[in-house]
């Protein structure tokens, strides 16, 4: 799912957020390091899709694309769970919860679904998704860095708030798609499932955890994207009316 | 014709009192006058207030702005000066009946705190008109009425697994096993617990807040009811397996588990007889009684207790779900004991000092 949502809320405090208590910014050193997380993670995103061009140039089609970025891709979204510790330490203005959940949800289907059942990752559906994740976290990661650096390019910020509109549904299908062909090898291996009697009176099925986590997709989804909607028309209008008072 | 008198003279004697005491201040001859005639009707009107002589009684009004769109709602007058909050907002009330006291919430500015029902009007005003912006807290429901729903949905919930319902368990299943006596116990303690509960509420507990949004319920009523399930899930379940150490375990367990209860029992008690007896100014003491001894190391010891029963169900039982449920209350008590524990040390400083706030010596 398209962690865009988090830094929405970053980026809208400089752009007259109705909250009266004054977030302090982070300090200096806060900044630097920052500045270097972003600028790696752009970088290694750039690196995830050059990889991908390369191996489509080289094969000549679009499929098993996936394992020729393998490692960088679950390098670089694993890295990501830093985020929440930026949110925990309180150097990046966003929600911990919100944060967690947004980044959860990726490493979930980075290592519990494309990499646990081997047999998904020749799917055109992961495709789907690692592109979409590719295209949002470079700009992403590019508009923090702009942003903490104080000189945002209005491309970047204009990307970040409207390509979300394809990219989005666009991932969220790949994610969906993927964990239904995970589904009957799932059931099949019974992988990480615990069934009664044990000594801990504790039963789990995986299969029925992910069909509940593919429903859960009905509610979220909907929610997170209008939000994006409407955060996009606050700030891109509001840049209107900066532009035309100037 | 006494009548038309009677209609007439609030009016007038409203309007000066709108413009509070600037005209009397100015025109004591209208003053008398007023006064005069004041006199001459107070004998012919039953209902008009004992004010003969120097009526300087200035009537407040309130208006009353809606947070978000600033527009006007209603302006509430004839408001006393020794009127609470309360007053005003049961005049809102009447005035708009869709929003009843408690779900009102009003602040003096637009970010400001919300306003306690106690609060006398005399203490907000600046001049005779006062401003207050107005949110609806929505639907709100009693503590009392939180708390019965909240626990009887358990109790229901947890007997419902275990007379083993057809269409929760296989039934053959069900008729086979022979069920430990430890899953009897269970349901015994567990129910003890819920009833505990309902009784302390309905006999016990004396509320402060008053009410809660309706929101809160449904929050609080998802948790605890879903995880009662659960849990009623595994324990009762034909594949249930009992604990590893046997009798010793599950005796020692539940002995742990009644001693908890009668605790949080007599804690509780001793707080709502201090709370009865407004006695508010010094730290609840430990009497003869030894369960309220905790109170010497800790001062929330009904948190204390409370940890302590679920994790002597969890081994009791021996079941992961409970353990994880567990978990959770210790998470949530910790955070209120730690709050309330701030609260103490504020008000009752030396005594608390050297108190934990739920474990003793640890936290």
């Amino acid at each position: 799912m398209a962690a865009s949502g988090s830094g929405g809320s970053r980026a809208d405090n400089g752009y007259g957020s109705q909250q009266p208590r004054r977030r302090k910014g982070p300090g200096a050193l806060a900044t630097a390091y920052l500045v270097i997380y972003n600028v790696v993670m752009t970088a290694g995103w750039l690196v995830i899709a050059v990889g991908l061009v390369r191996a489509y140039l080289a094969k000549g089609s679009y499929h098993s694309l996936y394992y020729s970025i393998e490692k960088p891709l679950k390098f670089f979204q694993t890295g990501a769970l830093l985020e929440i510790l930026h949110c925990a330490f309180g150097i990046v203005p966003s929600s911990v919860v919100l944060t967690a959940f947004q980044v959860m949800s990726r490493v979930f289907l980075t290592w519990a679904v494309t990499h646990s059942v081997k047999e998904v990752q020749s799917e055109d559906s992961v495709l789907l998704f690692v592109v979409a994740w590719t295209v949002t976290e470079i700009i992403r990661y590019s508009f923090y860095t702009f942003s903490l650096l104080n000189h945002l390019p209005y491309l970047i910020k204009w990307a970040r708030y409207t390509l979300f509109i394809v990219l989005y549904p666009m991932g969220v299908s790949g994610e969906l798609l993927t964990i239904y062909a995970a589904l009957p090898f799932v059931r099949q291996s019974g992988l990480y499932s615990i069934s009664l009697p044990n000594e801990y009176n504790f039963s789990f099925d995986y299969y029925t955890f992910l069909i509940l986590v593919m429903i859960s997709y009905i509610p979220i989804f909907p929610q997170l994207y209008f939000h994006m909607l409407h955060q996009r028309r606050k700030v891109l209008s509001h840049t209107e009316e900066h532009k035309k008072s100037e | 014709m006494q009548g038309r008198q009677k209609s007439s003279t609030p009016e007038h004697k409203g309007d000066l009192a709108a413009h509070g005491g600037v005209l009397s201040m100015s025109h004591n001859d209208t003053r008398s006058f007023f006064n005069f005639s004041q006199l001459g009707l107070s004998t012919g009107n039953a209902k008009s207030s004992p004010v003969l002589k120097h009526s300087k009684i200035t009537y407040f009004e309130v208006e009353i702005l809606d947070v978000h769109s600033k527009k006007q709602i209603c302006i509430v007058d004839k408001v006393s000066p020794s009127s609470t909050l309360l007053d005003v907002k049961h005049k809102f009330h009447k005035a708009c009946p869709q929003w009843y006291p408690s779900r009102v919430g009003l602040q003096l500015e637009r970010n400001g705190p919300y306003l306690k029902d106690s609060i006398n009007i005399q203490s907000l005003a600046v001049s005779s008109i006062i401003t207050l912006y107005f949110t609806d807290l929505g639907q709100q429901v009693s503590w009392t009425t939180f708390f019965l729903i909240e626990y009887t949905g358990p109790l229901l919930i947890y007997l419902l697994f275990y007379i083993r319902l057809s269409t929760i368990y296989d039934q053959l299943e069900s008729k086979k096993n022979f069920r430990h006596p430890v899953v009897h116990l269970a349901c015994f303690c567990h129910c003890l617990h819920y009833i505990r509960h309902l009784l302390e509420t309905l006999f016990v507990h004396k509320f402060s807040g008053g009410h809660t949004p309706l929101k809160n319920m449904i929050k609080g009523c998802a948790f605890y009811w879903g995880f009662t399930s659960w849990i009623a899930y595994y324990i009762n379940h034909p594949r249930y397996t009992p604990p590893s150490f046997g009798h010793r375990q599950v005796s020692f367990a539940a002995l742990a588990f009644l001693t908890c209860e009668a605790g949080n029992h007599f804690i509780n008690v001793a707080l709502a007889h201090q709370n009865h007896s407004g006695n508010k100014a010094c730290f609840p003491s430990p009497t003869y009684n030894p369960f309220t001894w905790l109170f010497l190391l800790v001062s929330c010891p009904n948190y204390t207790y409370e940890v302590g029963s679920w994790i002597s169900f969890t081994v009791m039982t021996q079941t992961l779900p409970v353990g994880i449920f567990a978990f959770l209350m210790v998470i949530q008590m910790s955070l209120w004991a730690q709050k309330k524990h701030k609260q103490y040390l504020k008000r009752f400083y030396p005594e608390v000092r050297r108190k934990a706030a739920m474990i003793p010596v640890i936290f």
